[in-house]
């Protein structure tokens, strides 16, 4: 299942609170797709240290979907 | 395609909180000294009280916030680290403060020896901000003109520092060099290659991201700043030729240049995907309105000179340019920036994110949009000042207490960050 949150009409750092709400909640095999205008590296650098991965797609609307989930470690 | 990483954590919170806690005090000795001197204080840009303000703001409250936030904006917003943050900071931060003091000093009392003294300070303090910085913003793998026109803002500060040198040692020493052509230029490259270019290379980031707003146009953001450098390079070559007459001419492309900026700024704002009118929306409106106003203001004076021959009238643009473009800018990036820093440190923690207060948790509303109130009447009462002089003593006592409410909110910021870290640590510690 994937969970989709479009950060696009919020204000930050609301789309990095349902984000990591989100994760807590992420199961095996499932990812998150999370759409942005911007790259969020704070939020990456959480997800790094707390062991997902995830792609990032710019689209050409300016749209990023960035796609996360558990890395196989 | 490969993901963008940043290799390390932002800086500790106190790197960039400590330039935020100390900017706004400069505003607060600036509006005390044109109350304390008042009169016809600002009847020429040549008093020295004239120069000691605009170098309060200027590398006071302005270079403060704004190297301040450049610690944390790269590692945010363009995922770059500024090695060794700490360490630079306690190196940087002292140095400004007191070079921003003894410039200050040495035109307030005229006073050669301090002047010289502050020149070292700021070369080696702005010099290695500089090539710290410079060197985060090569290194990071994330690509965008916010990062290039960062890049442009950073040599527009360096030949700054560098040109406010020469000046300020040629008035210790009385070298023989043309004086008023220089500082014209100087004042280019502060106002616009560096201060006008950073507000843009941030704006770029945080004005969609922040007032959810439409992206800025893709061939603007590619132009205006190699542009803007272009016009200010112009402008010098001319001043230095002492051609007068086609260096105000080239005054007029700088001010369509601003009034772009100004004015896409501000139909963004218009046209915004959803409405929010906090404290940063309105300071940057106040700011493009202010901006706007500067652009028309300087192009007219350059088409009429006659108008420029009344000292007030740079007097004038001096007024929108400082407390209204940028201490307004200055004032909207720090109600964001601080509540976003104890957000994310708080984050940091290892509490559930449930536990961690909500950025709006950070200074109150209230307080925030009550202080832009007061900004806006010492705005209003700035303006009027330059050439009403009997406004001069409540102009400056208005905007010296709008200061210490800014820099009041930063301190409350800042306890909160502390209050609800302890709380989330306590609460950690009891399961
Ligand atoms: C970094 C940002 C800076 C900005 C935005 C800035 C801006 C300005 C402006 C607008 C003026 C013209 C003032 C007027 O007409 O009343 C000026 C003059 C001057 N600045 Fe700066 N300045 C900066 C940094 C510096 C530094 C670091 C120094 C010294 C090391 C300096 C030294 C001077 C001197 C000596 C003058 C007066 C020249 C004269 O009276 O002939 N400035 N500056």
């Amino acid at each position: 299942m994937t969970i989709v949150i479009d950060g696009r009409e919020l204000q930050p750092p609301e789309p990095m609170e349902r984000t990591l709400a989100a994760l807590d909640k992420l199961g095996e095999g499932e990812d998150i797709l999370l759409q942005l205008y911007c790259q969020p590296h704070p939020l990456f650098n959480i997800l790094r240290n707390n062991g997902y991965t995830w792609t990032d797609n710019l689209l050409a609307d300016g749209t990023r979907e960035i796609r996360i989930r558990k890395s196989q470690a | 395609m490969h993901p963008n990483l940043s290799f390390e954590q932002a800086p500790p919170i106190s790197v960039p909180y400590r330039f935020l806690l100390a900017a706004p005090w400069f505003g607060v000795l600036a509006g005390i000294l044109l109350a304390w001197v008042g009169g016809d204080v600002l009847g020429s840009r040549w008093t020295p009280e004239a120069l000691a303000l605009v170098h309060l703001i200027a590398v006071g409250f302005m270079l403060q916030a704004m190297s301040g936030a450049m610690f944390q904006f790269i590692p945010v917003a363009v995922g770059g680290n500024v090695s060794r943050p700490l360490l630079v900071a306690n190196v940087v931060q002292p140095l400004l403060l007191v070079a921003a003091l003894l410039l200050v000093a040495g035109f307030l009392f005229g006073a050669p020896a301090l002047l010289s003294a502050a020149v070292p300070l700021f070369l080696v303090g702005v010099g290695v901000f500089a090539v710290v910085v410079l060197l985060a913003l090569w290194r990071t793998p994330a690509t965008g003109m916010t990062i290039w026109t960062m890049r442009l803002a950073l040599a527009g500060l360096v030949v700054t520092v560098l040109l406010g040198s020469l000046l300020a040692e040629a008035l210790a020493r009385g070298l023989a060099l043309p004086l008023i052509p220089l500082t014209n230029i100087h004042l280019a490259w502060g106002l616009g290659a560096w201060a006008l270019m950073l507000v843009a290379a941030v704006s770029y980031f945080v004005v969609p991201m922040f007032q959810l707003t439409h992206p800025y146009p893709l061939w603007f953001a590619r132009g205006f700043g190699p542009f803007l450098m272009l016009l200010v390079l112009i402008w010098s070559g001319l001043w230095l030729r002492e051609d007068t007459s086609l260096a105000q001419a080239s005054g007029v492309l700088l001010a369509t240049a601003c009034a772009a900026f100004g004015g896409i700024t501000l139909w963004l704002q218009y046209t915004r995907r959803r409405k929010i009118d906090d404290a940063t929306s309105l300071n940057f409106r106040v700011a493009m309105i202010a901006l706007l106003v500067f652009a028309v203001s300087a192009a007219l004076m350059a088409v009429q000179p006659q108008w420029a021959e009344d000292p007030r009238a740079t007097v004038w643009l001096g007024m929108l340019a400082f407390p209204g473009v940028f201490v307004s800018t200055i004032s909207g990036m720090t109600y964001k920036i601080t509540p976003f820093l104890n957000w994310l440190h708080l984050q940091r923690l290892g509490a559930p994110i449930a536990a961690v207060p909500n950025m709006k948790k950070m200074i109150p509303a209230e307080a925030m949009t009550g202080q832009f109130r007061l900004h806006v009447l010492a705005l209003g009462l700035l303006l009027a000042a330059v050439w009403l002089p009997a406004l001069t003593r409540p102009a400056g006592l208005a905007f010296a207490v709008s200061c210490a409410w800014l820099g009041v909110n930063v301190i409350r910021a800042l306890q909160n960050y502390r209050r609800f870290r302890d709380q989330i640590r306590a609460s950690v510690l009891h399961h």
